[in-house]
């Protein structure tokens, strides 16, 4: 792994990695590296049986509610306010990004992370427009659950969580710091204005919903069992994010081929 | 001594030099033939199966053509079902590869049947064996952000198939293979609980 090869950053996110995989990973199945898991196709998924409801109740609920907002949200609005509420959205999430690039050692994306809300900011109208991306920035999503690991850590086990979604242990750790980290959060809450923080969450979800109305659509409709489709392709979603985080890598990289199981 | 040494080093150097230009070059024409037959799929597909004038029939005709013409429908349908391969009799695997390619017909004319003007770039390809390469290419929406979609095309002997697609680094393949895996587990671990699905789909 490219991100494997950052000596300084190493030492101090191995000690941390090592408290951190004793204190999260006890009563679990222990530490499994993120690096062994780059090369299979596998998805550790033990609690699959309760997975399973819940998965059965999170798609009762799109199909009863959440979907049918998501369409009427892509038919009500034109595609420059949604391109808006994106910008707007994703540029509020930025500070974030900025400190998961920092803690994976990712100085440069760190940068051009920073560089991207600046000028959104400021030249964007408030994040709005995403000006950095149209001048050769691109938007990269950064997570606590990545920067896990990018320190070391497995995903634990697949986790699917009531409304959120497909996730991992990891991944919901990762989200459970972001959420206490969050800069919008902290801002809401010390204000009092605590709407700001569940108004927020409530368009991002629908902004991230709309997006996915005929991706959801083709899964639901070519899966034989939709529950193992939307696991493979989470976890290899999430796996391609993971390899992702060297900034000198070229995109394709971030696809891994397997040749387990070609003839 | 070190006079040989650092002598060896340079003719081995120099070797280097000379052949790594020429493995370049035979690797920039294979990834030129992969974006070019790439581009020309793409191109056939959006003339001949997006048409609102043709029957379902027509266009899953047209789909099967493309698809048999291009993919190579065998090997993704063997990796598809993995391990279970080895123990499907040879009439199951007969059935199962017959019945793999109809699901994937039927999926592939539905999507061109609802063709809404998305625009097809090919970029750039990228040897990553002795035999495949992975052609990156995109697709434009004309609302919301373009898809990466990575095609791994395989040359046998100058004849490119496609055995695998990645739409935004998620593998056709792979999903396809833990969901027959999936289906086949709960189903007893019989390759018939599978065949069962799929005919079922067929109706």
């Amino acid at each position: 792994m490219p991100f494997m090869s950052r000596p300084k950053t190493q030492i101090a996110a191995k000690t941390f990695a090592m408290l951190m995989c004793a204190f999260l990973l006890t009563a679990t199945t222990g530490c499994t590296s993120a690096k062994s898991e780059m090369h299979t196709t596998a998805v550790n998924d033990p609690l699959e049986p309760l997975n399973r409801g819940v998965f059965a109740f999170n798609n009762a609920l799109d199909r009863a509610l959440i979907e049918p907002a998501a369409k009427v949200y892509n038919f009500l609005t034109p595609d420059f306010f949604r391109a808006g509420v994106q910008n707007f959205m994703r540029n509020l999430r930025t500070p974030l990004i900025v400190a998961n690039n920092v803690l994976q050692g990712d100085f440069k994306g760190a940068g051009v992370a920073s560089a991207r809300f600046v000028i959104n900011t400021v030249g964007g109208v408030a994040g709005l427009f995403d000006v950095a991306g149209a001048n050769g920035m691109p938007f990269e999503p950064e997570d606590f659950g990545q920067t896990l690991a990018v320190w070391g850590f497995g995903e634990g086990f697949y986790l699917v969580l009531p409304v959120i979604g497909p996730s991992s242990l990891r991944d919901t750790a990762g989200l459970a710091v972001d959420t206490v980290a969050d800069p919008v959060r902290l801002y809401a809450f010390n204000r009092d204005e605590e709407w700001i923080y569940y108004t927020r969450g409530i368009v991002e979800g629908l902004d991230t919903r709309a997006r996915l109305v005929t991706a959801v659509r083709d899964m639901r409709r070519n899966s034989l069992d939709y529950y193992a489709a939307v696991r493979s392709a989470y976890t290899q979603k999430r796996r391609s994010l993971v390899r992702d985080v060297n900034p000198d890598a070229p995109k394709a990289q971030a696809v891994q081929y397997y040749d387990e199981g070609w003839e | 001594m070190t006079i040989t040494l650092s002598r060896r080093l340079m003719i081995v150097g120099m070797a280097l030099a000379l052949l790594l230009p020429a493995g370049a070059a035979m690797a920039d024409k294979r990834d030129d033939a992969a974006v070019g037959f790439v581009q020309k799929m793409g191109d056939i597909a959006l003339t001949e199966l997006t048409g609102k004038n043709i029957t379902g029939k027509e266009r899953e005709g047209r789909v099967r053509e493309l698809l048999r013409k291009n993919f190579d429908v065998n090997a993704i349908g063997r990796f598809a079902l993995g391990k279970h391969w080895n123990t499907a009799t040879e009439a199951q695997r007969k059935e199962y590869l017959s019945l793999f390619e109809d699901m994937i017909v039927r999926t592939y004319a539905q999507r061109f049947g609802e063709y809404a003007g998305q625009q097809f770039n090919v970029k750039s390809a990228k040897a990553i064996s002795e035999r495949d390469s992975i052609v990156n290419s995109q697709v434009v929406q004309k609302d919301g952000p373009p898809v990466a979609v990575d095609w791994r095309v395989r040359n046998n002997a100058g004849n490119l198939k496609v055995i695998d697609v990645f739409i935004e680094n998620v593998s056709m393949a792979i999903t396809q293979r833990s969901d027959f895996d999936a289906v086949i587990q709960r189903g007893g671990g019989k390759v018939e609980a599978l065949l069962e699905s799929l005919r079922q789909r067929k109706k």
